[in-house]
């Protein structure tokens, strides 16, 4: 059809604008596609090793073996197989765990060479032999035996290979072996551990503690106790795809709802402005669905292309992102990933539909007027507005006159230009101030509350003295009363401990022989000092209530500090009672005392790395808001020059030169840009916080948000500068514009 | 009677109500050339955009070959204007991205019967310009193909708002007697809108009206080519 040839014509003529468009349409379906299906394929991993592997739904530990194994199987409907393992020093390879291999739980996945075969060969995780340089065939010499290394292996409870549960990395050096039940014989200090899985999926609450029943009732003395959900060797990578399902999802979406809206609207005028052309083709006799087909053509070509090309691009990312995770951070066996063909579908899908529908909209709008409306164009509704008329704007130089009536002329292109700036400004300062929060929290957090080199964890509490230089507390898991979700710690610290440092938010510190709340818990709670928090024990389900005495400004978790006696006397524990030491030195605990060791020194570079993969995801998203704030303002900038064209040249007519036209046209507009980044700051803070509260709902995980000075200014600095180089592009655009036209006009 | 209009009304609501027409009656032959003449706000346009299809009038009524336009649906309406209508504009309307051809392929593509395009063309004297773009012709080349579009459909009646409003003396007698070969050669109606009193010496039927009202109405029984017209 002849009126199809003007899509491809409309596409070369105005390349920078679509091309806009495209950029911003693929940058919205890659983001989306990449970041859905890391989350989605990670979780499938994981689920799927869960799965096939028989992950365990517990473990424990008894001070004597257990006898009449299968009655109790029988009586509980689990499978509970024993494990052992031993801490193996090694020389100068750090340290390994052996580990001895199971049949009905916890099944361990070869990922390269093969199985244990003979008595001698040793499986070792891919980080340990990474870290160490072993290769399969080389060995490994305990000191005791030497073991050939036959493959790498993951097993399912041993997903983070973490050396003490409350540990927030693995130590350096450390790493997990499987060897031969028959090998471990020569190991007599090796551990035995119970792993349990049910039979039934359903109410594994239940099925726990009818468990734990059953045990007391045979008499038997757990020495531990870990339920998968409390254990972060199997609950670690979970926290990573709800993060990333949390932030990499919705991010994304909101970004690609955005360029919609956007993209809808540079479609809205761009029809407005062909009004007349409609209205013609209407007027010879082109029915209503002829012209809706023609312009819908040209935004669903953009959004198929632009959806396309996204996905094309989106789906190669999402194997090595999820590979590099399944390598990097967690041992899990890597599988090729089946990807899904809704997401495909949906990546290109979601693009088409939403322009199409606004498009729809706006050329329907346009087409319920008659053909004589329509012909008229934008020329009819050129009238002077409220805002024009209550400036009075004849005071003003020409100059100034002249710029503010060519905004204000338009209000709903003022807005528009108000909305794009508004929009890259949020999403620019957004990725910043995530970042620059996240770098806070992991920098200043923990150094700015302990000042002690080493937290260490006990697996049972313990009373008397602690060894010199050393600081008891004790600590509870809680949680808000009506919010479970909300947990929290309840640590009693003693009121001498010279190295825990809690300030208010004017910096001074706050006594510790009253009940500190953490401002993060506090602001989450909605708690101010003298209120009362109600609060009940993760452990047994008692309830408790404390007044808040002080808040203090730390971003290093959600905390209620208080006396560690009074915390004793709270919990019904007998004075003394600590569960924990803080120390300036490293101390001589023996490691089965130990359920945790933390180097707080080394803490932050730790965190750092184990924030790495968000913090690039961050750096990316600022990354794509720039080059999208650039984008819109371009779009907005060009459309304004189109759509004054007949001024533009009008002007030149009379004589003014094309830098006189261009500060006349475009300057106008400065004071939109400063007025749509002030905006942003606002209303940044009003859907970060939103975003934030829904990330502390779904994974308890809470971060404050920080504004930085210094990235308000680089943002705005960056806005500003996008905004110079599009004028400067878009004066070249004034520059072509011939006088003719003018003299022509409404003659096309 | 081919067209003919009977005691109609609109008017125009924004805020305040302002009457447009009061009452037109009119009558135009087969074949014949009508002209309208009228001050601007006199209600010609309003009263060409009823016939053609594009505006609704409050009350009257339109006849045109027997249809009755002011009776039809909205999809009627666009099929009356895609089979018997044909338009020109004081302002060509062309559309900017497509070569004279393609603006005219633009109306023929929807036509029944349309004529061959290579035929108006030449009718209209492009022949040698059909590749190029309008921004590349002058206003009277425009509006040569903007008559071409509208005869190329080969329409019952073409109606024109103002033809020679944006043209020169000399472009506009070329105009008017494109127009006059059209009637001629192809027996269309042609009903026109202008300022210009002299060019109602080349129409049948002249209307003039003031205030949305027929003040006067006349017909000419010798005609003048419009080569011979003068203003």
């Amino acid at each position: 059809m002849t009126l199809q040839k003007r899509i491809w014509r409309t596409l070369s003529e105005n390349k920078g604008r679509y091309i806009g468009i495209f950029i911003l349409i693929f940058l919205g379906s890659f983001t989306l596609v990449a970041a859905k299906g890391f989350a989605d394929n990670y979780a499938l991993l994981v689920n799927r090793f869960a799965l096939h592997n028989l992950q365990e739904d517990l473990s424990f530990s008894v001070d004597q073996p257990l006898d009449g194994l299968a009655a109790l199987e029988q009586e509980t409907g689990a499978a509970i197989e024993p494990y052992r393992y031993a801490d193996i020093p090694l020389s100068d390879k750090g340290e390994l765990r052996l580990l001895t291999p199971q049949q009905t739980v916890n099944l361990p996945a070869v990922t390269s060479g093969s199985g244990l075969q003979q008595p001698g060969d040793i499986l070792i995780d891919p980080f340990f032999a990474a870290t160490h340089g072993f290769k399969i065939g080389d060995r490994i010499d305990t000191g005791h035996q030497s073991f050939r290394i036959v493959g790498t292996l993951a097993l399912p409870h041993y997903i983070y290979p973490l050396k003490y549960i409350n540990d927030v990395l693995p130590p350096s050096g450390f790493g997990i072996g499987l060897i031969a039940a028959a090998d471990m014989e020569g190991y007599p200090e090796a551990v035995t551990v119970y792993s349990v899985r049910f039979a039934g999926r359903e109410n594994l609450g239940g099925q726990i503690i009818s468990l734990r029943e059953a045990l007391d009732k045979q008499g038997v003395k757990l020495s531990d106790w870990t339920d998968a959900g409390n254990n972060k060797r199997i609950r670690m990578p979970w926290a990573t795809i709800t993060g990333a399902k949390t932030i990499a999802v919705p991010l994304p979406v909101t970004m690609f709802l955005l360029c919609c809206l956007i993209v809808g609207i540079v479609i809205w005028r761009t029809v407005k402005s062909d009004s007349v052309i409609i209205g013609t083709l209407y007027a010879q006799g082109y029915r209503r669905r002829e012209l809706t087909r023609h312009y819908l053509t040209l935004p669903l070509l953009l959004a198929a292309a632009g959806g396309l090309t996204g996905v094309l691009m989106g789906l190669p990312t999402i194997d090595p992102i999820v590979k590099y995770m399944a390598n990097s951070y967690y041992i899990i066996p890597y599988e090729k990933l089946a990807l899904s063909a809704a997401d495909i579908l949906a990546g290109i899908l979601m693009p088409t539909i939403f322009l199409g529908l606004a498009a729809l909209l706006v050329i329907r709008r346009e087409l319920h007027k008659t053909a004589g409306e329509l012909m008229k164009g934008d020329k009819a509704k050129v009238k002077i507005n409220f805002l024009e008329r209550r400036l009075r704007l004849e005071r003003f130089p020409f100059g100034a006159k002249f710029r503010l009536r060519e905004q204000l002329r338009s209000i709903p292109r003022l807005l528009f230009l108000l909305f794009g700036v508004t929009a890259a400004s949020v999403m620019m300062l957004f990725g910043f101030t995530l970042n620059h929060s996240m770098n806070i929290v992991f920098q200043s957090g923990v150094n700015g509350t302990y000042n002690y080199a080493w937290e260490y964890s006990f697996k049972e509490t313990r009373q008397g003295e602690v060894p010199d230089g050393a600081t008891p507390f004790n600590a509870l898991r809680c949680y808000p009363d009506s919010k479970e979700n909300a947990e929290f710690y309840l640590t009693g610290i003693a009121s001498d401990a010279d190295g825990i440092l809690l300030r208010d938010a004017d910096g001074n510190l706050l006594p510790k022989n009253q009940v500190n709340i953490t401002y993060l818990l506090a602001d989450r709670l909605k708690l101010r000092e003298g209120q009362r928090i109600a609060f009940v024990s993760k452990l047994d389900g008692q309830s408790y209530e404390l007044v808040v005495d002080g808040i203090v400004q730390t971003y290093s978790g959600q905390f209620i500090y208080m006396p560690l006696e009074d915390f004793n006397k709270l919990t019904g524990q007998p004075a003394g009672s600590y569960t924990g030491v803080f120390s300036m030195r490293e101390l001589p605990y023996e490691e089965w005392e130990l359920a945790g060791v933390k180097d707080l020194q080394n803490l932050n570079s730790a965190m750092d790395d184990l924030a790495a993969p968000m913090t690039s995801m961050v750096i990316f998203m600022a990354l794509v808001a720039a080059v999208m704030g650039a984008i819109i303002i371009y779009l907005v900038t060009s459309l304004m020059i189109e759509e004054s064209r007949p001024a533009i040249s009008l002007l030149k007519v009379f004589g003014y030169r094309s830098k006189e036209v261009r500060a006349l046209i475009l300057n106008g507009s400065a004071w939109v840009v400063l007025l749509g980044f002030m905006l942003s700051i606002p209303l940044m803070l009003a859907s970060a916080s939103a975003l934030y509260g829904y990330l502390g709902e779904m994974i308890n995980m809470v971060l404050p948000i920080i504004l930085s000075p210094a990235y308000v200014i680089l943002s705005f600095a960056l806005i500003v500068t996008v905004y110079l180089a599009t004028k400067e592009l878009s004066g070249r655009k004034i520059i072509k514009i011939p006088m003719s036209e003018a003299l022509k006009a409404g003659s096309e | 009677m081919f067209l003919t209009v009977s005691n109609l009304t609109k008017s125009y609501h924004s805020g305040i109500t302002t009457p447009v027409l009061n009452g037109i009656n009119m009558e135009l032959e087969q074949g014949c050339i009508g002209v309208i003449l009228g001050p601007s706000g006199s209600g010609k346009s309003t009263l060409m955009n009823i016939i053609g299809g594009v505006d609704r009038a409050d009350g009257g009524e339109v006849l045109v070959d027997e249809i009755k336009v002011t009776a039809l649906t909205d999809d009627q309406l666009t099929e009356y204007r895609r089979q018997r209508i044909g338009f020109i504009f004081q302002f060509y309307n062309l559309v900017p991205n497509l070569t004279v051809a393609e603006n005219i392929e633009v109306v023929s593509n929807i036509s029944k019967a349309p004529l061959p395009v290579d035929a108006v063309l030449s009718a209209v004297g492009l022949a040698d310009k059909k590749r190029r773009f309008p921004r590349e012709l002058s206003g009277g080349e425009q509006q040569r193909v903007s008559i071409a579009r509208a005869i190329v459909k080969n329409p019952a009646l073409l109606l024109c708002d103002e033809p020679t409003g944006a043209l020169d003396y000399v472009t506009s007698r070329g105009v008017l007697a494109l127009l006059q070969k059209v009637n001629a050669e192809y027996g269309t109606s042609i009903l026109m809108i202008t300022h210009n009193s002299a060019i109602a010496g080349m129409a049948q039927a002249v209307y003039k009206l003031r205030d949305g009202k027929v003040a006067e109405a006349y017909r000419n029984s010798q005609l003048v080519p419009a080569e011979r017209i003068e203003w």
